[in-house]
């Protein structure tokens, strides 16, 4: 089993639940920015001494729910401070960006870090459409484009063009090419039947993060499991990723007390100007090309927002308590899907950072011996 | 747009030509299906001249005994140059068209301006691809977007004579080793055309003619299958259009009216 220690960088100084889209910057305090940069990013780096496999970045736009707007940049950081873990790009979000700067770097990235990039191509949340002005109806058809284009920019020998339907290039030839050969792994998510049917036509790792129950990554990885298989190849467990909110305390009353009080922050205060964003692309476009998905997203928000502590436990929706507990609950987990990387998020809400510092030094002494070779 | 079938007189005798559009003559070598007019083509003949000469045994017209290779099919595109058009010009030649575009381009620089090579045949490594298969296979490898397709006006037999005459030929060859050796004695600036989702033509090919055509563009045309004008029309006549027109120039972005 594989570890990411994944980090949303949430800016926690706001105290009021805010509905409104796009969340006011009025009251972003820079010199605490720069406080919270150095911090987390320490923290991003200690994940390499505390045994974890991967370390994950992620990009968002316009609320405090994250600070990493453009995570090649802290991606260029962390390929610097480590030395061995894999970097994993779990965003770029790549209908709302320029393909062609994605492909250079991500090329950067793996070439400055000798190979050590998964190269996440995101779909994104649907707010992240209304900050950057793409029509969310797109977001299918763009990603399958820009993918085939990026793939192109990494692999072709010679210059090329290339003349789509939201992408047109007349002569393309990236410096640096990527150092993987053929190209960096891929990472998608797949949270949903379409989407893990997507990942798994492109051989990318479907990633399945905030999991409402284990039966709905069943059903997912079930679809990815068959198209690939209709396509030719046959996905191992490290090619399934599953997510997890967790904390490791020295007691488990303080674990639950810690997460409780971060999830209620994420969902009442991080997440709701994003969520008033959302509701209005998911209510007012395709996003979801089949309205079922469409309400299986607004149940699942429901779920997740709602479900006591101890139930989400007991679900596997998330990882909290002592050291044994959080091994048992891997292993239960591990058992229920046969998923071989876990994307592990400690920093929720405003969890405070020693603790969270304190879960990941319980993480690397007495719960990864126990489970790396599960 | 209307076409004309014209004869163009010829040193062994007259040869079909269809013929329309205005502007700057261009001279368009089919591909083994015969001479097919798409909606693309005829967009592109509201700028251009378009001149199709129809090779023989092709829709109907009778073999010629001199004629037996594609280097000879080229020899005849290069006096349809000389008596049609009588003087340099564009070409633009679509799979076994741009195999004979090719020849021509390698046995006469002097008469040929810029070249369209769109999805041509002739550089199958290893034989992979090519038109095999029932006709509902070759459809879905030629098109990604069938239902752009015309509706079928020539004869079954005629298409039949059609598959036969590229085989008298070509015979087997999937890879023009002679032609292949040459391809750096091309001087036309080159548009090479590749469609995503070509199922005859393999991506090693278009490769191959990208790194040993010096003054090439290699251009993948998204969604497309082997047919790219019948699959992505605008797509087609944006591209051809742009690079006919500006040259070199055509890697560079501009408006239709130009900077302020």
């Amino acid at each position: 089993m594989k570890f990411n220690f994944f980090h949303l960088m949430p800016w926690c100084e706001a105290n009021e639940p805010d509905q409104e889209w796009p969340v006011s910057n009025r009251n972003f305090i820079p010199e605490k920015g720069t406080e919270l940069y150095r911090d987390y990013i320490d923290t991003m780096v200690y994940a390499e001494e505390c045994g974890f496999d991967w370390v994950g970045c992620n990009e968002h736009h316009f609320s405090p729910y994250g600070l990493m707007s453009n995570c090649n940049l802290i991606g260029a950081i962390l390929v610097n401070r480590t030395k061995s873990v894999r970097i994993a790009m779990c965003g770029n979000l790549v209908p709302l960006l320029n393909p062609i700067r994605v492909a250079e770097e991500y090329a950067m990235l793996d070439v400055m870090s000798g190979g050590r990039l998964i190269a996440g191509f995101m779909r994104g949340i649907p707010h992240e459409y209304v900050a950057y002005n793409i029509p969310p109806d797109e977001s299918w058809e763009r990603l399958a484009e820009a993918f085939e284009l990026i793939v192109k920019c990494w692999t072709e020998p010679e210059p090329f063009g290339w003349e789509g339907k939201y992408y047109q290039y007349r002569a393309v030839s990236i410096w640096p090419r990527p150092y993987q050969k053929p190209y960096p792994q891929v990472l998608m998510s797949a949270s949903n039947p379409d989407s893990a049917r997507f990942a798994a036509e492109r051989r990318a790792i479907m990633g399945m993060v905030m999991l409402p129950d284990l039966d709905t990554a069943r059903e997912s990885i079930r679809v990815y499991k068959e198209t690939a298989r209709a396509n030719g190849w046959e996905p191992g467990p490290e090619h399934i990723l599953i997510g997890a909110h967790t904390l490791v305390c020295d007691r488990f009353e303080d674990a639950k007390r810690y997460l409780g009080d971060g999830l209620e922050y994420f969902y009442n205060v991080l997440a709701g100007g994003p969520r008033t964003a959302q509701r209005l692309v998911v209510q007012k476009t395709r996003y979801f090309q089949d309205p079922a998905l469409q309400a299986r997203s607004a149940a699942r928000r429901g779920v997740l927002k709602t479900t006591p502590i101890e139930e989400r436990i007991e679900k596997g929706m998330i990882l909290c308590g002592t050291p044994e507990m959080v091994v048992d609950q891997l292993k239960r987990m591990k058992d229920a899907l046969g998923h071989g990387v876990m994307n592990i998020n400690m920093k929720i809400g405003n969890i405070p950072n020693d603790v969270v510092r304190r879960s990941m030094t319980l993480w690397g002494e007495r719960v990864v011996p126990h489970v790396h070779n599960l | 747009m209307s076409f004309a079938l014209e004869t163009v007189a010829l040193a062994d005798g007259g040869l079909p030509c269809h013929v329309g559009g205005n502007g700057d003559p261009l001279l368009c070598l089919h591909s083994a299906g015969g001479v097919r007019i798409s909606p693309a083509l005829e967009r592109l003949a509201q700028s251009r001249r378009l001149v199709m000469p129809v090779f023989p045994g092709f829709d109907g017209t009778a073999r010629r005994p001199g004629l037996k290779t594609m280097a000879d099919l080229a020899e005849l595109a290069a006096q349809v140059i000389d008596r049609a058009i009588g003087r340099p010009c564009d070409v633009i030649g679509h799979s076994f068209g741009g195999w004979v575009a090719a020849w021509l381009a390698v046995r006469h620089p002097d008469k040929v301006e810029q070249l369209v090579l769109h999805a041509p045949a002739g550089f199958r490594p290893e034989g992979v691809g090519g038109l095999v298969g029932d006709a509902a296979t070759l459809r879905r490898l030629m098109f990604a977007h069938p239902e752009n397709l015309p509706a079928e006006q020539k004869p079954a037999e005629m298409q039949a004579q059609n598959r036969a005459t590229v085989h008298h030929y070509h015979g087997e060859t999937a890879t023009d080793r002679d032609l292949a050796a040459r391809l750096e004695d091309i001087k036309a600036l080159t548009l090479i055309l590749h469609g995503t989702k070509d199922g005859v033509i393999p991506i090693a090919s278009p490769r191959l003619l990208k790194e040993r055509i010096r003054r090439s563009h290699l251009v993948y045309v998204y969604d497309a299958a082997h047919g790219i004008d019948v699959d992505q029309p605008p797509r087609f006549t944006r591209l051809v259009g742009d690079f006919l027109a500006r040259g070199e120039a055509f890697i560079v972005n501009h408006t239709e009216t130009g900077a302020a």
